[in-house]
């Protein structure tokens, strides 16, 4: 009787295999992947109550108005927003305490209040409110 | 086995992928300075450049957004309110969802923005 010779293959353990630890790699690269692009950045707002009224006075106060398109007016003074910078920054040298009162035009674009924001927080100040003006 | 595991991955990214949040197309308003906004439990309100609202991918009306909010807040009150809108939208839609957060006594609000090393997103 001819006896053919085979070869038997060696059983390869799951988890010794390379493929798992490719696999695990790969997912965890994917979950970091997809986490950071979830992840919100931007300005946290701390709304005070509807209708609240808090009381400031006058001499702190600091009035801009942003119009429908998006010019911004200083005391009712048209100014540009490296002219607003200058003078919110040398007005809080002056008074820590002062307060940025913005009234915005209903049709104003949405960045303008963001680029206020970014401005209050570039210059540290605390006391800042926004409201709709009236069309 | 790396067929298998191949179709494994295929499987898994397709399901996070559902699991993904609906993403509107804006242009994000942009700054810098920003900080990290994410919380553990967060609620995405997107408004488009003509004014519409829309929350998990739903367009709804002002009144379905106060809802919404309404019922996330009722769940969670620690719930994370974050504001994704267009920077070209008119700020009186911005003002009605300050108002409704107000109305319903929410005190922080998340503005999201783009710091502008990702051009498109935050």
């Amino acid at each position: 009787m001819l006896r053919v010779p085979t070869r038997r293959r060696n059983r390869v353990d799951i988890a010794d295999s390379g493929a798992l630890s490719d696999l695990a790699f790969l997912l965890i690269i994917f979950f970091i992947v997809i986490a950071v692009f979830n992840i919100n950045s931007g300005f946290l707002l701390g709304l005070p109550r509807k209708n609240s009224v808090t009381t400031v006075q006058t001499d702190d106060l600091m009035r801009v108005a942003i119009d429908a398109d998006d010019a911004i007016q200083l005391d009712g003074r048209p100014v540009d927003r490296r002219e607003l910078t200058e003078a919110v920054r040398a007005r809080r040298q002056v008074q820590p305490n002062m307060t940025l009162m913005v009234t915005i035009d209903p049709q104003a674009s949405y960045q303008s209040l963001v680029s206020l924001v970014e401005l209050t927080r570039m210059l540290d100040v605390d006391n800042f409110s926004f409201r709709m003006g009236e069309p | 086995m790396s067929d298998i595991a191949f179709l494994l991955l295929i499987f898994i990214m397709l399901i996070s992928l559902m699991n993904y949040r609906q993403e509107e197309p804006i242009d994000y308003p942009e700054a810098s300075l920003t900080e990290v906004t994410q919380a553990d439990n967060n609620l995405e309100i997107w408004v488009r450049r003509d004014g519409t609202i829309v929350i998990d991918g739903d367009v709804v009306s002002e009144r379905g957004a106060e809802g919404i909010i309404a019922d996330a807040i009722a769940e969670d009150p620690s719930v994370r309110i974050h504001l994704l809108a267009d920077r070209n939208t008119e700020y009186r839609t911005v003002a009605s969802i300050i108002s409704i957060l107000q109305t319903l006594q929410h005190r922080v609000l998340s503005l999201v923005v783009s710091d502008g090393t990702q051009e498109g997103t935050p």
